[in-house]
């Protein structure tokens, strides 16, 4: 206090001085004074003290609505408050005003700015450096004017308290320094420290909104989401509950989603039973061409139960386990009748063939030597006297099962061949058979005895 | 007496020594059928009825020594044991035929062929005299491709038979005759 009361009291000697000196005029322009790039000389951020109730980084930068602002408390001094003072220029001028103000000042008035500034150039200002903001710094366009005092910080009042757009802020160099500067990482460990990111714009990799500078824009984007969700359409299906509620996506034409099955149809479905009964069942435009026939004339058929089939009856009717058929009797051997004559065509036809062919076409059966023959000549012990043999033919079976047949061709003298007989010859032995009753020799030396005395007379 | 013929090592192979040996007999020697029957056909008569003989006469005391008492060996042991040996020497399969009352003995398949004939009758009339102690005299009855049929008989029929055959008369009828004769 004590220097800034010194302060003021060369700055009032310099005033008086100045004032003392011939005025000119400056041709040259004022030096423009970089308002942004000079921050207040006298002041710079206060000390960081931990409020009581400390937010954490996601409550500060991922709630949607800003936190508030944190009071610094000043303590009380027995010494007036200093005035607040703003940054730039308007230093400057609240410190005249201050002067001029002052209805009883103690030291002539000092010059005019102007004056101030012919006399000297301006005094070289130090900027202080740019810090990094704390976490739990104000980074809403609240700010307070504590804030730019070197002093400890005081308890602030409410005229103390000036209110800020984020423009403002943002204007304000060393708040945005240190809001850009803001990195939660280790920056000990970490020496390579990428670029801040532009506060303009989110980043890409974030969907999140940017967070609301005042409490009006954050109640107008509350007012927005309203009536979003209010028009949104809650699709059919809900999402699962950690995607979040989700727009629905129009189908492409011509697909639809299924519809709701029919109560009705399906329980007429579980009544009917199983097997196409709604196939079997006419439906009612059917009925309507029905035409009943009339019932059948005549007898009335009844159809009776199949007897049951009994294995055993089979097996009793069989007479023997295998399937034989017993064949008819000789009776029906397929014998002729005798009296069966031929009919006047075959007779015919029988007479045609024995003229042309002739009695000698008829040959004899075979004979074996060990029968006698059957045709014998009638008259044999007449010499060469012709002979008419009898037109006999016989068919000798040895089956009992075949008839004999006798056709007796009628006697034609005319045709009658002539039949040449061997000569007579005595009975003479043809084969002569020895039978030999040797008896069969046990031993071989028997045998070969008996066959030694072969040929010995 | 054992009654089925057992040929049962009845050959012994000799390789370090290179002999054949044939049980309860001498040592054997295999010769080529051609070689011997070149050495029968360039011997007389005589010279290869002797060589017939003494095989026979070898294997007449074969069986001998396996039948025990010969004499009263029946038809189908002879055969049986006497046709084994004979088939041992490889001189093909013995039968024996009864024509009445002559015995006719015949052999089937044997290598010699009609060459071998005289030996054959020769090997039947030294084994009959070994084995049975007759002096019978082997007649060639009949021979086709296979088989040959040999008529044992005393000298007279064998005179006779052999001037049947000599005249042509079939085989069935000298047989006949024999017969005939003796009956008569």
């Amino acid at each position: 206090m004590n220097q800034e009361v010194n302060k003021l009291q060369e700055l009032l000697a310099r005033v008086q001085r100045n004032a003392a000196l011939p005025r000119t005029l400056v041709s040259a322009p004022e030096p423009v004074v970089p308002v942004h790039a000079e921050p207040p000389v006298a002041f710079s951020a206060p000390a960081y003290i931990a409020p009581v109730a400390e937010f954490t980084a996601e409550e500060v930068f991922f709630e949607s609505e800003p936190p508030p602002p944190p009071v610094y408390a000043r303590t009380f001094t027995p010494e007036p408050p200093a005035p607040p003072v703003q940054a730039g220029a308007s230093l400057d001028a609240s410190v005249d005003e201050l002067l001029l103000e002052d209805p009883f000042p103690s030291v002539p008035p000092r010059p005019s700015y102007n004056e101030v500034l012919e006399e000297e150039p301006p005094r070289p200002v130090s900027v202080p450096t740019a810090r990094p903001l704390d976490r739990d710094e104000d980074v809403s366009g609240v700010v307070a004017i504590s804030e730019f005092s070197e002093e400890q910080p005081e308890e602030l009042l409410e005229d103390d308290i000036v209110e800020m757009t984020a423009t403002e802020a943002a204007a304000l160099p060393t708040a945005n320094n240190a809001l850009d500067e803001l990195d939660f990482d280790d920056d000990e460990l970490d020496g390579k420290r990428s670029a801040p990111p532009s506060d303009e714009e989110p980043p890409a990799s974030s969907s999140r909104s940017r967070i609301a500078g005042t409490m009006d824009e954050a109640l107008a984007r509350a007012a927005e989401q309203i009536q979003l969700q209010e028009g949104r359409e809650v699709p059919l299906k809900t999402p699962p509950p950690e995607s979040g509620p989700q727009a629905a996506v129009a189908l492409p034409a011509g697909m639809h989603a299924p519809l709701s099955p029919d109560i009705e149809e399906l329980l007429e479905a579980d009544i009917l039973p199983t097997g196409g009964v709604r196939a079997a069942v006419p439906t009612a435009e059917q009925l309507g061409q029905t035409i009943e026939l009339e019932e059948a004339r005549g007898p009335s058929l009844e159809l009776d139960h199949p007897a049951a089939f009994k294995q055993e009856a089979l097996q009793e009717d069989l007479p023997n386990e295998e399937l034989e058929v017993t064949l008819p009797g000789r009776e029906f051997g397929g014998g002729y009748q005798e009296d069966l004559m031929p009919p006047p065509e075959a007779r015919q036809d029988l007479d045609a063939h024995r003229q042309r062919l002739g009695d000698d076409s008829v040959p004899p059966p075979p004979e074996s030597l060990a029968q006698y023959p059957s045709q014998q000549p009638a008259a044999y012990a007449g010499g060469f006297a012709p002979a008419i043999v009898p037109a006999n033919v016989s068919t000798d079976s040895y089956s009992e099962s075949v008839s004999t047949v006798t056709v007796d061709a009628p006697a034609n003298a005319e045709f009658a061949p002539e039949l040449l007989a061997r000569p007579d010859i005595g009975p003479s032995p043809v084969a002569k058979f020895i039978r030999v009753e040797a008896p069969r020799p046990k031993t071989f030396m028997e045998l070969l005895d008996s066959s030694l005395a072969l040929g010995s007379d | 007496m054992s009654l089925n013929f057992d040929p049962s090592y009845a050959l012994e192979f000799d390789f370090g020594r290179g002999q054949i040996r044939m049980a309860n007999a001498s040592e054997r020697v295999i010769v080529p059928c051609d070689a011997l029957l070149a050495l029968c056909q360039g011997a007389s008569e005589d010279a290869v009825r002797d060589f017939g003989r003494r095989l026979g006469t070898e294997a007449g005391r074969v069986m001998n020594d396996r039948l025990g008492e010969a004499w009263q060996a029946s038809l189908e042991t002879v055969l049986e044991h006497l046709g084994g040996e004979l088939a041992l020497m490889g001189l093909g399969s013995l039968g024996l035929e009864r024509w009445g009352q002559a015995l006719v003995l015949s052999f089937s398949h044997s290598p010699l062929g009609w060459a071998g004939d005289l030996l054959l009758g020769s090997v039947l009339e030294g084994a009959m005299q070994r084995s049975f102690g007759r002096d019978t005299v082997a007649i060639k009855l009949m021979r086709d491709d296979q088989k040959v049929r040999f008529l044992l008989a005393g000298h007279a029929g064998a005179s006779k038979a052999s001037n049947w055959l000599a005249e042509g008369v079939p085989w069935g009828d000298v047989l006949s005759r024999l017969a005939t004769r003796g009956v008569s």
